[in-house]
């Protein structure tokens, strides 16, 4: 496929091949650039193209620097400054050094939201990755009818806009008249009357029903089309090799899949690393009720419910750089295997 | 799929057990995931005073579309219904110029930096989209575009826009660059031949991440909410957010509300569900 891009781009050795056809290349790491032939003379007949790419790319970087880049300078600028209601107003600057840094690491909320992110993420990202592509192997074992089954119960789950969809949650488990309380009681457990956002243990839980509920099928469906790429004769020469379906699908279908395994895995990161929505509606605005808030949320009570924007604004840098770190490693391996190349 | 193996093994009748036992899975996932959407729509139909009984009916005697009425007469619901397509819409097709040209770019040019851009775009989308509300609102009021919808636009094409770039290079990359260079041979510019011959062939994958842009923007309750601030110019999620906390337990209606507001987008993802995945695949392995 990347043989029939041909001329224009002359001899095309950086960034990389597709990771799904040659795996090979992954072990080569980064390789050498190989200047094609016309070598010399491409530098003078880049400039007069490279007008035009710049010309294309220009409407994009206008809007990412001027509404992203200046909005995030401004956020990383404000975390040093002490911005309340009353500096916002008067337009007053008031530079605070490391203040707002200080005050979050020498209080306990700090370490205590960290782990909680840490842990709702976790728990959402492992959930939805390991449902997703189980559901994508069970897809793939049946037929067609039970499949476009499948893809139609999910697309619908899929599209279902997340503000509706957690007022929806939180009627299936409101505490008088919620379904779920009702189902539960029915079969005998005692769940009459039973507030699921009074702890935040079971708060927490229905919140991550609900988001990998509207997360697998994404993953699902994408696994799914990807599973499909696997070629037949592969897995078959496994099984005559004498593989069985376990050690086939570890070594000769996850090799080929994983770069969309793992794109999916750092979204999903990234994604539910900044919940914001979900846990806003489905505790109906109050979502003090967690005592431990995920850092997302947190850092928007900061700022907003607290107003110290300074100090939300340290909390959004703190989560940021937190994502970076995780998500940095793989975002390496995207670039190294070619993911990232354009 | 497997075709010659599932014949071969379709024959032992272990695996064909095993096939019911996988239906069985099959069928609780379904219908677990289709409940909550079941659940919303039978609420909205359901008259009041079986919704807040004790045993709910699974299975609705009655039909009422009492409750789609109260929710759109009440206040503001026409307007901001109003204000969520425009203003969607407007976004959406910016976006999708916009990542198309920056697309082509990137993809089609040796273009020094593309790959510094392209860890931008994808690092970019780590920050919280709640922080910046505040910085952006400040920004967009010094120009005066608070409360009007241009500056709800512009936002949201600014929030879509990485990932719509990310997605749209795939599709953009699986078009073999021969027809452009065919359609130059015969005369045509380099612009001419992205747009007359690469744009209609990316037109499916700019269907796909139309989509996605829509469903983003169509769902965004938080900039709304603060940069539009007259009721009459705010957007359904908000429109939606203030029912919820205003009436109380008129789950029905609530649930109408939530009925309305998640058709328009059932309906385009049913539309392009095929090209969605494919996309998707299209835009993370390179084909």
């Amino acid at each position: 496929m990347q043989a029939l891009r041909g001329l224009p781009q002359g001899a095309r050795a950086s960034g990389g091949l597709p990771g799904v056809t040659e795996p090979a290349t992954r072990q080569a790491g980064r390789r050498p650039r190989w200047h094609g032939p016309g070598t010399v003379s491409r530098r003078s007949r880049r400039f007069g193209r490279n007008l035009l790419p710049i010309a294309l790319l220009l409407p994009a970087l206008v809007l990412i620097g001027g509404l992203l880049g200046w909005p995030i300078g401004q956020l990383v600028a404000t975390s040093f400054q002490q911005l309340g209601l009353f500096e916002l107003i008067g337009h007053h600057v008031v530079w605070d050094g490391l203040a707002n840094y200080r005050q979050l690491f020498s209080s306990s909320e700090l370490g205590a939201s960290l782990e909680q992110t840490a842990l709702f993420v976790t728990a959402c990202v492992s959930l939805t990755m390991a449902t997703g592509t189980a559901v994508a192997l069970l897809m793939k074992r049946l037929g067609k009818p039970m499949r476009t089954a499948m893809s139609l119960a999910m697309l619908l789950a899929w599209a279902m806009p997340s503000a509706a969809a957690s007022i929806v949650w939180s009627w299936l488990f409101e505490t008088q008249w919620g379904v779920v309380n009702y189902l539960l009681s029915a079969i005998g457990l005692h769940f009459t009357n039973h507030d699921w956002f009074a702890s935040s243990l079971s708060a927490y839980g229905v919140i991550t029903a609900m988001i990998v509920w509207q997360a697998v099928p994404f993953v699902a469906l994408t696994m799914y089309s990807a599973f499909t790429l696997v070629p037949d004769d592969l897995a078959e020469a496994a099984a005559v090799d004498g593989a069985s379906p376990a050690v086939a699908f570890r070594q000769v279908t996850m090799p080929i899949v994983r770069p969309i395994f793992v794109l999916l895995t750092v979204l999903s990161v990234i994604w539910d690393g900044n919940v914001f929505n979900q846990v806003w509606f489905l505790t109906g605005g109050r979502a003090q009720v967690i005592d431990v808030v995920p850092l997302g949320v947190w850092q928007y009570i900061e700022a907003f419910a607290s107003q110290q924007y300074g100090l939300g604004s340290s909390v959004a840098v703190i989560t940021v750089l937190l994502l970076l770190m995780v998500t940095g490693y793989y975002i390496r391996v995207m670039v190294r295997t070619g993911e990232v190349s354009t | 799929m497997n075709r010659t193996a599932t014949m071969a093994g379709a024959r032992t009748p272990a695996y064909k057990a095993m096939t019911w036992l996988w239906r069985g899975v099959a069928t609780v996932f379904i219908v677990v995931t289709l409940f909550p959407v079941y659940w919303m729509v039978q609420s909205a139909f359901e008259p009041n005073r079986e919704i807040t009984s004790l045993t709910p009916s699974f299975f609705p005697a009655h039909f009422t579309l009492h409750d789609f009425v109260d929710a759109m007469s009440r206040p503001w619901f026409w307007d901001d219904a109003r204000n969520s397509l425009v203003v969607v819409t407007s976004a959406v097709v910016i976006v999708l110029i916009v990542a198309f040209l920056a697309a082509t770019a990137v993809v089609r040019f040796r273009l020094r930096g593309a790959k510094a851009f392209l860890v931008l775009v994808l690092v970019v989308q780590m920050v919280p989209t709640t922080a910046l509300v505040i910085p952006l609102f400040l920004l967009l009021d010094k120009y005066h575009l608070t409360d009007n919808y241009l500056g709800l636009i512009l936002t949201y094409v600014t929030l879509t826009l990485p990932f719509t770039i990310w997605a749209l290079r795939g599709f953009v990359r699986a078009v073999p660059v021969d027809l452009e260079e065919a359609a130059m041979v015969d005369g045509s510019s380099r612009l001419g031949a992205f747009l007359r011959i690469l744009f209609p062939l990316v037109l499916p994958g700019l269907i796909t991440t139309g989509v996605f842009s829509f469903i983003t923007a169509w769902n965004d309750f938080l900039y709304a909410n603060v940069i539009m601030q007259q009721n009459y110019h705010q957007t359904l999620p908000v429109w939606l957010f203030s029912f919820s906390t205003n009436t109380g337990t008129d789950y029905g209606g609530l649930m109408a509300g939530c009925t309305i507001m998640s058709l328009p987008v059932v309906v385009f993802f049913l539309a392009v569900q095929r090209r969605i995945v494919s996309g998707i695949t299209a835009g993370a392995v390179k084909g």
